[in-house]
């Protein structure tokens, strides 16, 4: 059964991603360079435009903001994805939370694509110290995890009520100010610290931040629980919540 | 869904009703919300209605049998397919299947007009047919699309064919393989080559092949080829379950 559905995921993930490059001369390049643009953007305007004094800053960046537009990207494809695959939904005996996990591998992918590109770059100018990397799957599970949970959370709202995805629209540009991305934490007054502490997208940028800039081993201990435990509730929530909304669901999707 | 050990009995459903708490007044605005929710409260206004989309339904089926469902639109029809079909939920123990079911409820649904012929057929059987090996399905895969005859088309987008030339392929996968419940829903209306070309006899088999078969269409002609026992849903109800010609009576007169 699980078998199946991993399949189902992996056929869907592909067909997706073949049919948004179909015709395109550049394919995949279009949708890794955007992040690739954007970090480029933000670096040279808060290094030297801002002149915002960090050793190391592009690093820095990369581990905040590629996870970020990460997750932001998937929570905004996500967030009409049950509701636009509709009439899929009710015509094969297909479970949703393949639907979401398509789309959040089809985002995962990219992220990937483009983080290592800019990794291998800064790599070679020697900016990176390998050893920490090697627990980046493990950031990167973690992190994969609560983007998946607070996807089928946001998919399922937008099923009940369709201000959701404004929300999420809203909801994002503001936290992009709030979430020590291109700033860091510390430059946060000691009496805002909280804001950041309970800031959940923040919680799980961090381990990943760590495996590329200023590694050490007990921050980064103290970082992956916070992570793993924020993961954990949110799956345990999107799936309590899915228990509660199903009877409903396919009432609701058309 | 659970299995049920009686091996003729492909299909069991006890007492399944479907209902849906729905607004008497539409509340689109935050003030809709606002007003409905303050007259709940104050004048202790039920501001819900039930609707009853199933209503008690009873109905064994049995291998061999070949049911067609006909009601007129609204009648429950679709919700009936998809609460077999699991893609509803329902207390356990009310649907109980033996064996292996498979539906298909809308012929199209799933396809990527970008994507090839052939891409989207592959697509199609991972939705259809979740259970297949790789062997399994590679060889299914290459006898519909050798079924298809449309040869050189297949590798050109889904979205370049002609109507006749998309029903061929997506008939050509529905019918690669017959099962313990086929459950198809007006997947063949609109389709005038059912009953013309040679995909009509294949389509047959697979249901004739099937252990038992659920077949909901507005065609009574269709309904008299395939089926041996007609259910008129009337509704959310089983308002007859018999023989075609005294259904199609039936269901005559209450459509007047």
């Amino acid at each position: 059964m699980i078998r199946n559905s991993l399949n189902q995921v992996l056929i869907l993930t592909i067909s997706n991603m073949k049919s948004r490059y179909r015709k395109t001369i550049a394919g995949f390049f279009w949708v890794i360079a955007n992040p690739i643009l954007m970090f480029f953007v933000q670096s040279t305007v808060f290094k030297k435009i801002l002149n915002i004094q960090i050793t190391g800053y592009s690093v820095f960046l990369l581990g905040g903001l590629l996870p970020w537009i990460f997750i932001v990207s998937t929570l905004d494809m996500c967030a009409t994805i049950l509701l636009n695959n509709g009439e899929v939904l009710r015509s094969y005996n297909i479970n949703p939370t393949v639907i979401v996990l398509s789309q959040v591998l089809d985002n995962l992918i990219n992220f990937l694509a483009a983080f290592f590109i800019l990794l291998i770059v800064f790599a070679l100018l020697g900016n990176i110290r390998f050893a920490p990397l090697l627990l980046f799957p493990l950031s990167l599970s973690v992190l994969a995890i609560f983007v998946f949970s607070i996807s089928w959370i946001v998919s399922i709202l937008q099923v009940f009520y369709r201000d959701i995805k404004f929300i999420i629209q809203f909801g994002t540009s503001i936290l992009y100010f709030l979430t020590p991305i291109f700033y860091p934490q510390e430059m946060v007054p000691q009496n805002l610290q909280y804001i950041i502490e309970l800031n959940p997208l923040y919680i799980l940028i961090s381990p990943i931040r760590s495996n590329v800039y200023n590694f050490t081993l007990d921050l980064y201990v103290a970082q992956i629980i916070k992570a793993m435990l924020v993961s954990g509730i949110t799956l345990l929530i999107a799936r309590k919540l899915w228990d509660i909304k199903k009877n409903e669901f396919y009432q609701f999707l058309r | 869904m659970n299995s049920i050990n009686s091996s003729d009995k492909i299909l069991s459903i006890r007492n399944l009703s479907v209902n849906v708490n729905q607004d008497i007044y539409p509340r689109y605005t935050v003030k809709d919300i606002f007003i409905s929710s303050v007259q709940s409260l104050v004048q202790k206004k039920n501001t819900k209605k039930t609707i009853n989309i199933l209503a008690n339904i009873n109905l064994d089926i049995f291998r061999g049998q070949r049911v067609g469902i006909i009601g007129v639109n609204g009648a429950g029809k679709s919700s009936l397919c998809r609460c077999i079909s699991g893609v509803c939920s329902t207390d356990k123990n009310t649907i109980m299947i033996n064996g292996k079911a498979r539906f298909v409820l809308n012929s199209n649904a799933g396809i990527f007009p970008e994507l090839t012929g052939r891409e989207n057929a592959e697509l199609l059987s991972y939705l259809m047919y979740p259970d297949l090996s790789i062997k399994e399905r590679r060889e299914m895969l290459q006898e519909s699309l050798d079924f298809s005859e449309l040869k050189d088309f297949l590798d050109s987008p889904f979205n370049t064919y002609s109507k006749g030339m998309q029903t061929r392929l997506i008939l050509s996968m529905i019918s690669a393989k017959s099962c313990d419940l086929l459950i198809l829903d007006e997947v063949f209306d609109g389709a005038d080559e059912f009953f013309q070309s040679k995909i009509s006899k294949r389509i047959l088999n697979t249901i004739f092949n099937s252990g038992a078969a659920i077949f909901v269409t507005h065609s009574i002609p269709q309904l008299r080829l395939v089926c041996n026992r007609l259910i008129v849903l009337n509704e959310g109800q089983i308002a007859f379950d018999g023989s075609i010609d005294d259904g199609v009576l039936f269901y005559r007169s209450i459509k007047k």
